[in-house]
Formats: structure tokens, C-alpha cells, sequence
């Protein structure tokens, strides 16, 4: 079993293959920037993108998940430049804790990909799902604006 | 903290490793009772471990954990200033057991207060000894007065913002916190509880151990008293992988014997603050204690009551521990106290601390919940059973049910008003323990404790207004879940209730709240942030209701542990029909003496706004069925991005010692928020979260009908 990580082919050992992509991918692939925060898809700490998509990795059984695209926050900044929206975060300093905000950053992706400039109502609701409890949520907002404005 | 005390002191200087000082502690001594945390100063030798310079760089083992206050950022910057190095020269890394002395707890908004001015002492002291061209030998160190601490002065004009300290590793995704941690060989560990709070009696009865074993993947059933966490016995499973535990677990069907149960009406009747009064007019604990008539007829008599609810740090509780084959232990954990992990695994485990290091990783959220040992254990006897190296990954719901939580809190509060003036204030509450925490301490021990009462209880219970007489106080109630230290202590729940009953107060006379608060105001600087404030947030401005919406605004103030100020204005929209709320902004004044990073102050700020207006509308924790019922966020949620306003932060221009900011806020942010629910629909909230019920077909009281923002109110 093959998974189609960032950019790269990457093989599943046969005794992982029982297990979510989210476990797959920080604990046998070694990329722990996705994290594990609730297990049932409710804080958005595990986001990805699947074929441009955000997903909740913790939800998806790493069987289901086939040759489709899957790009995690290490992928955003493979080629040593950071991506507009990872700028934009330390631009507006967002992080505290910092625990949330992969899944944050790879909310707004996905919400940008779809929606190059989206309004408040349409960052509410590509967000909603991505919990903060350091309380970031204002930087977070002027921070996908920040990178909608600077996306090309 | 006194800026002209002049003490000298004198310090080794390591030659070949550069400028250090690295003092390794004594061992305690062993005994039956619970491991209590140690709580020494930082003092000056202290300061010169925490820097090292070796050849043009400097390298700080930051005496604090990193949680997301961002403590790397502000202390690097006073290394930096203080020194006179660029950025780019100083690595700001994480201690472990081993990289500095004991130092406390990261608690109590103590990081810049009581961190900062030692680690500039200490790096005034390195940049002379580097300006002589000194690397070894002895060196005298001089304790210089604040006004000679360069990272300390104020500075005035914009200043840059600094970058923030593993922002970059953050945004990339690069391993930082505890659970990304992988050792070779790793396997994965479970502790199974019953059911059941852990401060109840519980054990494991039959379990399917030949089917658990037939799981492929499975390493081990782990069977150690050390796994019993207050009165849970747990039962430990080991597997190859994550995903394995859970088939594990379900293969098991381990059942349970519970002893004894409870529901969410045990914990409401044992905190419930009127029954404890008909039994009798006098508590426990006194805050004030002045004689006030408690049988006459009160001008305002409100019952508060603010629930059980959680830290949920984004972050579940993680650990990963490791023996090498001479029986030494390496444990990595995401604690509040680093040094606190150590002296339980010496107690418990038996070993020497030279045996042992603990590894402080970056923090994903704690806000006083990660001040225990519980995961940590959990993995260092998984991994002393199997051999291997062990990562424990709480669930979100043991997260919930294992963990201890906000307290919840009854109060009455009474006042008496004359010729417009706070005459006799009468405040009885009840709450579970804060810092006598029952998920620490057994029974008979807490009750010994109630001799000296619970400051973290108490915290924010003193009444900062003018009264002709004031009598506060508290019983202490154990309850059968755990609660203990979250964000504020006390502080929140108390403020909340006094700011509500306060801002009662001032419609009753027919004052403006702001006038009313500033009339009875004995310290400047709290009368400081509620002008500044009212000021920023143009407080006298009416808003504009519909008959569909109602708005309104509130204030409120508070001190946080004698030393910070804040003060907040909140604008509200209620929507008649549902009575849904809607903040739609806030603004605070704060004031934390000397300002090291702006940036990250106001960060501080604005998280306390999100948590007041979370405690305000939106959290709490429920109980049914012997133990927390959450399971998951949808049980117990917290503020999400649209519920979040925006936010206006102003910091006062003070040349007062630092002090914390960490938890100064939310005091205020709640109770502004409630008060202006008041103001918007006439309804004074009593009972936290704001219920939509409470609230829906709300109108205005006659008396503001006309515009609930303006006069008489506001006069």
C-alpha cells in the first residue's frame, strides 16, 4: 500500500493499514505537524487536504483514502519558501500555544483554493470547525485576510 | 523585586563550556503523603544557569514552560536587550530536569514578574564580564537597581514586533510538543478505567484476556497498582500501533465494579449557597469580616452559580517514557512542572533522581490543568512493564473524565445602598478546592488543609469598592469529581458575581455604571483601565435597538492577585424571538506595570476576552451517571471563530514593576458581558452559560423601553 503524501509515494507496513490516515501519517511517516486533539472530527487539529479538499484525518481509515493527493502542513512549505497563508500567520503573530493552527492554516487552503477572497460569513464557516482555546481567533481572521489580499 | 537592593554575589565561570552556571538540586526525602510541588523564588545564581555564551552565541534555557503565553519570545528579548545581541545569536530552548535548577511551576502570571528582572541581573552581569573580555575565572555580580536593567525600561514610540520564538517551527509543522515525540522502537499505551470519576472506588472485574492477546498488534496487558489514579484501578494495555488499542480494549470487555454513584443534582445540592445559608448565616472562611446585620432587608440580593467546566487545551494529555537498559528513565512530557514530573516518578517509581530526566516540551494549552501527574506516570510504568519505549495519548474523553476542571460556584451576594452609596456587602459562596486539589490530595489530608482555607478559592473574593461594611466568605465543598486550578482560579467566578451584583447596585441608586464603580474605587490604577476604557469604547454612546434586536453594553473591572488591572466594555445584540446573544464587541484597558513585549501582552488580552465571553455563553461541563458526561466537544463546547468579536486592547503607559497578564482579563470580560445583557433586555443573568431560553421574548424594563442604552440608566 502506497499513500500519495505531498508530493512523494510513500509505503504503508502492513501492520498500519488498520489505522486512521492521521495515526499513519504522524506515527509511521514521522509528520506529527498534523495533531490529534478529539478523535471524532470535532476540533479540526488533524486537517489535510485530500485533492485540495480539507479533511479530518482522524475520521479516515488510511484503506479509504486510495492515490488521492493528500498534502499535510509540512507540504505547504516543501520547497523552502512558506506558503502565503503560513507568511500571513506569523505576519499577524496568531500562534500561542500553536497546537490548533496547522489545522487552521490548512483550513484556510482550502478555503482560499475555493474562495480567493472570502468574506467574514465565508471564513465563519470554513473555520467554524477548527477549534482555538488560546483564544487567537481575531488574528486568525485578520491573518486569512491578510493572505487572500496577498494571494496572486 | 526591590530595585535598589544591592546584594553581591559571587558566581563560577566555566572556562571550555563558556559562561554557565549549572547547580544540580538535592534529593528529598521519601513519605506516604502525595508529592507537593515545590515552589522556591528564582533568585540570582539561579539566573546565571539559565545563560550560556560560548564563542559570539548565546544559548537561554528558558526557566519557564512554554504553553503559548510565548515566555520564549519576551525572555530571549530581555537576553537580547540586556546583552546587546542580535536575534539571530541567542537560542531560546525548552529546559529539561538536567539543563537548570528547580525552578516552579509555570502558574499564577509569575513568568515576567518574578523571571524577568533575575535573567536581566544575570545577563548585565554576563555583558560587563564580556565587555572585560572575561570567560572564566570568578566573577562578582552586583544586583543593580531596575532603572539599570536596559530590557527592562520603558520604551516609547512604535516598536518593531518581534518574531515570534518557534513561530516558524509552528507554522511548519516541526515536531515540538510532547506527542511528537518518537523514540526507536516505540510502541503505545492505554490505562482502561472504569466509568466512573476517579475520586470514586472502582475496579476491574472479568475481562476477555485471550481475546485481547489475539489482536494483532497487541504487546501487553499491564497489571500495577501504580496505575490506580485516586480511586480508579486501571488496567494497562500496550499495542504496536494506535489503532490497535482500541480493538484491544474492545476485545478485552473488561467490566467494572463501581463503588457508590452520583449525579449532576449531588454536585448542584452540595455547592447550593441558600441551603448552606438556611442552615446558618456564617461560613467557614472569611475574606471580610467586618459585623454587617444579616437579618434586615437588602437593596440587592442576587444568587450567582457558575458551573463545572473544562481547560480544553487543543492538546489532550500526552507522555512518552523510556528506560534504558541500566534502569534509567528519559520522560517527555507537556506539564506545567517539569521538575514536579521528577519528584513523583522518584517517589513513585523508587528512583534516584541522577536516574532520571524529564523533558519539558512546548505546551499545546494548559491554563492550570497540567499542573498534575497523570498521563506521565501512566507511560513511565508501561514502559518499566514492557521494556520499550511507551507513548500514552489521552483520548479527548478521558481528557474530560480524568481530568480535573473548573470548580463549580454558589453565591448570594446582599447589598445595602445609601443616598446612592454602597453601605453593607454581604457575600457568602461555596466551591469545591482549587489548590488543595482532591485529584492530589486524599481526603483526610484536604480536610486538614480546611484549617487554612483555599487562596485559590478566595482569589478575586476581596470587594475592591468602598462599603461602610463588608463581610465575604466561603465553605469549601469536596465534591465527587475533581476540580482544581483553571484559568483566573477563583478569580473569574468571584469577579463575575461581585461585577454583576456592583453593576445591580448602580441601576438601583440610578447611577452610571462607570460613575458608580469609579465613586466607590479606593486604587488608582484600577479606576485607571475603567477610565481608560470607558474612554476608548466612548461608553455614553447609545446603540440603536430594533424591536427584533436588542442592544446593549456593559462594563466591569477587577484585580487580578493584588497586581494586575483590567477593565472591559462589551456591546451585545440579543435577538428577541430566539434570545440568542451575539457579543458584538469588546474593548480592555489593561495594566500590568512595565510592558516587555506589547504584542504578546495583548495576545494574553484577548485570549482572557475569549474565555470570559466563553464563560459567559457558552461552557460548561456536565454531570450525569457517576462521572463528567462530555465525551467529546459537542458535549462541552467552547467559542468558536464566529462567536468571537472583534476585540480592542489598550495597555496602560505604567513605569510599575512587571507584573502577569496571563489571567487578568477574563476577571472582567464575563460580567461585561452579562452586564450588557442587562443593559440590552433588562434580564440579569444569574446562572452561567447564558441560556437562549432565559433570554428569548425578553423585552426591555419599562424604564429604558425607550432606548435601553441611554438615560436613566446612564445618567
Amino acid at each position: 500500500m502506497l499513500l500519495n503524501v505531498n508530493g512523494q509515494s510513500l509505503p504503508v507496513p502492513a501492520e498500519w493499514r488498520d489505522e486512521t490516515l492521521l495515526n499513519v501519517l504522524r506515527e509511521s511517516l514521522g509528520l506529527v505537524g498534523t495533531k490529534f486533539g478529539c478523535g471524532a472530527g470535532l476540533c479540526g487539529a488533524c486537517t489535510v487536504l485530500i485533492d485540495g479538499t480539507a479533511a479530518r484525518s482522524c475520521l479516515l481509515s488510511v484503506r479509504t483514502v486510495g492515490d488521492a493527493a493528500i498534502t499535510t502542513i509540512e507540504g505547504l512549505s516543501a520547497a523552502g519558501r512558506l506558503h502565503p497563508v503560513q507568511q500571513a500567520w506569523l505576519d499577524a503573530a496568531v500562534p500561542q500555544c500553536g497546537f490548533c493552527q496547522a489545522g487552521q492554516i490548512m483550513s484556510t487552503v482550502a478555503l482560499l483554493r475555493q474562495t480567493p477572497r472570502p468574506d467574514d460569513g465565508q471564513i465563519d464557516a470554513a473555520l467554524s470547525g477548527n477549534l482555538c482555546r488560546c483564544g487567537t481567533q481575531q488574528r486568525i481572521r485578520q491573518a486569512v485576510k491578510m493572505a487572500a489580499s496577498g494571494t496572486p | 523585586m526591590s530595585g535598589s537592593a544591592s546584594t553581591r554575589r559571587r558566581f563560577m565561570l566555566a572556562g571550555a563550556a563558556g559562561l554557565s552556571v549549572l547547580v544540580l538540586p538535592a534529593l528529598g526525602g521519601c513519605s506516604s503523603l502525595p508529592v507537593i510541588p515545590k515552589r522556591p523564588k528564582p533568585d540570582l545564581e539561579d539566573a546565571l544557569g539559565w545563560v550560556r555564551h560560548l564563542d559570539g552565541r548565546t544559548t537561554l534555557y528558558i526557566p519557564r514552560v512554554e504553553m503559548g503565553q510565548n515566555i520564549l519570545t519576551a525572555l530571549k528579548q530581555i537576553v537580547c536587550v540586556e546583552l546587546g545581541v542580535p536575534w539571530e545569536t541567542v537560542d531560546a530552548r525548552l529546559h529539561s530536569t538536567v539543563d537548570i535548577t528547580r525552578v516552579r511551576a509555570t502558574v499564577g502570571s509569575e513568568s515576567i514578574k518574578d523571571f524577568a528582572v533575575p535573567l536581566a541581573q544575570a545577563c548585565a552581569a554576563l555583558r560587563d564580564a564580556l565587555a572585560r573580555g572575561q570567560t572564566q575565572g570568578q566573577l562578582e555580580v552586583t544586583s543593580r537597581p531596575l532603572e539599570d536593567l536596559r530590557s527592562l525600561q520603558p520604551r516609547s514610540g512604535p516598536q518593531a514586533q518581534l518574531p515570534l520564538e518557534q513561530g516558524l517551527s509552528i507554522v511548519r509543522g516541526a515536531p515540538l510538543y510532547v506527542a511528537d515525540v518518537r523514540r526507536q522502537g516505540q510502541v503505545f499505551g492505554r490505562v482502561l478505567r472504569a466509568p466512573a470519576s476517579p475520586e470514586l472506588a472502582s475496579t476491574p472485574n472479568q475481562a476477555d484476556e485471550a481475546a485481547a492477546r489475539a489482536v494483532p498488534g497487541f504487546v501487553a496487558l499491564v497489571r500495577d497498582p501504580m496505575l490506580t489514579a485516586g480511586g480508579s484501578v486501571g488496567v494497562g494495555i500496550v499495542a504496536r500501533t494506535p489503532g490497535a488499542l482500541d480493538r484491544i480494549e474492545q476485545a478485552l470487555s473488561l467490566a467494572w465494579t463501581v463503588d457508590s454513584g452520583f449525579e449532576q443534582a449531588t454536585i448542584d445540592s452540595a455547592i447550593d449557597i441558600d441551603q448552606r445559608l438556611a442552615a446558618g448565616p456564617r461560613r467557614s472562611h472569611q475574606v471580610h469580616d467586618d459585623p454587617v446585620d444579616t437579618e434586615g432587608v437588602w437593596d440587592v440580593d442576587l444568587r450567582f452559580d457558575v458551573p463545572l467546566a473544562a481547560h480544553a487545551p487543543i492538546e489532550p494529555r500526552a507522555a512518552v517514557a523510556e528506560f534504558d537498559a541500566q534502569g534509567r528513565l528519559q520522560l517527555w512530557v507537556g506539564s506545567q512542572d517539569v521538575f514536579f514530573q521528577r519528584d513523583v516518578m522518584v517517589k513513585r517509581l523508587g528512583l534516584d533522581a541522577k536516574q532520571l530526566v524529564v523533558h519539558g516540551q512546548r505546551v499545546g494549552g494548559a491554563f492550570g490543568g497540567k499542573t498534575i501527574c497523570t498521563v506521565e506516570l501512566e507511560a513511565a510504568v508501561l514502559a518499566r512493564a514492557v521494556k520499550m519505549p511507551v507513548k500514552v495519548q489521552w483520548s479527548r474523553a478521558q481528557e474530560f473524565q480524568l481530568g480535573f476542571h473548573r470548580p463549580p460556584s454558589s453565591h448570594r451576594i446582599r447589598a445595602r445602598l445609601k443616598n446612592g452609596r454602597l453601605q453593607d456587602w454581604w457575600h457568602s459562596f461555596a466551591s469545591s478546592h482549587i489548590l488543595f486539589t482532591a485529584a492530589v490530595l486524599p481526603t483526610w489530608l484536604q480536610y486538614l488543609t480546611n484549617v487554612i482555607g483555599d487562596d485559590g478559592v478566595a482569589r478575586g473574593a476581596t470587594l475592591p469598592y468602598r462599603a461602610s461594611a463588608r463581610r465575604t466568605e466561603f465553605d469549601l465543598a469536596r465534591l465527587p469529581v475533581y476540580t482544581g486550578p483553571w484559568r483566573g482560579l477563583g478569580a473569574g467566578p468571584n469577579v463575575f458575581a461581585i461585577e454583576s451584583a456592583i453593576d445591580e447596585c448602580a441601576r438601583q441608586v440610578g447611577s452610571d455604571p462607570v460613575q458608580f464603580r469609579l465613586d466607590h474605587l479606593t486604587d488608582a490604577r484600577l479606576s485607571g483601565v475603567l477610565q481608560r476604557v470607558a474612554a476608548a469604547s466612548d461608553w455614553k454612546q447609545a446603540l440603536p435597538s430594533t424591536p427584533e434586536t436588542r442592544r446593549g453594553r456593559g462594563v466591569a473591572c477587577g484585580i487580578y492577585k493584588a497586581m494586575s488591572y483590567a477593565a472591559v466594555v462589551a456591546d451585545v445584540e440579543v435577538d428577541v424571538a430566539t434570545g440568542r446573544v451575539r457579543v458584538l464587541k469588546l474593548w480592555c484597558d489593561h495594566d500590568c506595570g512595565r510592558v516587555i513585549n506589547p504584542d504578546q501582552v495583548r495576545a494574553q488580552c484577548e485570549g482572557n476576552l475569549v474565555w470570559g465571553l466563553g464563560m459567559a455563553l457558552i461552557e460548561q461541563l456536565p454531570v450525569a451517571a457517576s462521572q463528567v458526561r462530555a465525551t467529546s466537544f459537542l458535549h462541552s463546547p467552547i467559542p468558536r471563530l464566529q462567536d468571537v468579536p472583534p476585540m480592542v486592547v489598550t495597555l496602560a503607559d505604567s513605569s510599575q514593576p512587571p507584573t502577569g497578564a496571563g489571567e487578568t482579563a477574563i476577571v472582567a470580560s464575563a460580567a461585561a458581558i452579562t452586564n450588557a445583557i442587562r443593559d440590552a433586555v433588562g434580564v440579569r443573568l444569574q446562572q452561567l452559560p447564558a441560556r437562549e431560553a432565559a433570554l428569548r421574548g425578553t423585552m426591555p424594563r419599562p424604564d429604558t423601553a425607550a432606548s435601553p442604552s441611554s438615560a436613566p440608566l446612564r445618567r
